[in-house]
């Protein structure tokens, strides 16, 4: 890498609360298809959640009927959401409740 | 170097079925190409379930894409049973252990599970409890959740084995 030889001053003020990060959920639905050791393979395998983490939302889905699996910018949601359903599972992407 | 592998062992007859099945998910996920089919869009959810503009460009953009990825998820499965169709051995000999290779795992659950979900669309299973024993389908659909979480067990221990090295 090259050092340049001279910085480009720059009067540059980032003001970050203009643009305020709106978080997104990905929310997994029940489903009478779909296995529990799928799914807890699924949450594990693909977000990277321990063992311990994937069952509990697994079981949240179960018994609460949706669970939010995923946190974070709509576009990054989105992808998460495509990725649930290549799996087959029952995903949404909604804005995180206020 | 030689791929990693892993055997899964079926009754030939198992093989032919699951072969078959293959074949018709293929058949059913192009037809909805040009017939609108409930049980194929079950394979391609809706994510904005309560804003119509967002969930069908999403959809646009997205559903060919998972649809193709579905057909070549059931090619990968379909070679991987092919040497042992169309045998002399029409059923009835010794369990076989079809090999498939470690990267082709996550396509062989994705596609039993696209299997279960379209004949759950056909069968209008839409409660956890709606099982009708006199009807053979459903047979079919236990046997295919049956092999996949036994599936599911052999990559799991696979993955338990690597986080000890």
């Amino acid at each position: 890498m090259s050092t340049p030889v001279a910085l480009p001053d720059l009067d540059e003020t980032l003001d970050l609360q203009a643009v305020p990060l709106e978080p997104w959920q990905v929310v997994v639905w029940n489903d009478p298809v779909n296995l529990m050791s799928y799914v807890v393979r699924v949450f594990r395998t693909y977000f990277g959640y321990t063992a311990e983490h994937a069952t509990t939302l697994m079981l949240a889905v179960h018994h609460d009927g949706h669970a939010i699996v995923a946190t974070g910018p709509r576009e990054t949601m989105e992808v998460h959401a495509q990725a649930m359903h290549d799996y087959g599972l029952w995903a949404t992407v909604r804005k995180a409740p206020q | 170097m030689t791929a990693r592998t892993i055997s899964f062992r079926l009754a030939p007859i198992e093989i032919q079925h699951l072969a078959a099945l293959i074949d018709q998910l293929t058949v059913v996920i192009a037809a909805a190409d040009e017939h609108p089919d409930p049980a194929v869009d079950r394979l391609v959810p809706a994510p904005y379930p309560d804003d119509p503009d967002a969930a069908e460009e999403f959809t646009a953009a997205t559903r060919d894409d998972l649809l193709d990825r579905r057909t070549a998820d059931a090619a990968t499965v379909r070679g991987a049973l092919s040497p042992f169709i169309d045998s002399d051995d029409a059923g009835d000999g010794e369990n076989i252990d079809v090999t498939i290779r470690v990267v082709d795992i996550d396509p062989w659950l994705r596609t039993i599970t696209a299997l279960r979900l379209v004949i759950a669309g056909r069968l209008g299973i839409t409660t956890d409890d709606e099982h009708d024993l006199d009807d053979p389908r459903f047979g079919v659909y236990d046997w295919l959740a049956y092999r996949l979480d036994g599936l599911i067990a052999i990559a799991d221990g696979l993955d338990d084995a690597r986080d000890l090295d």
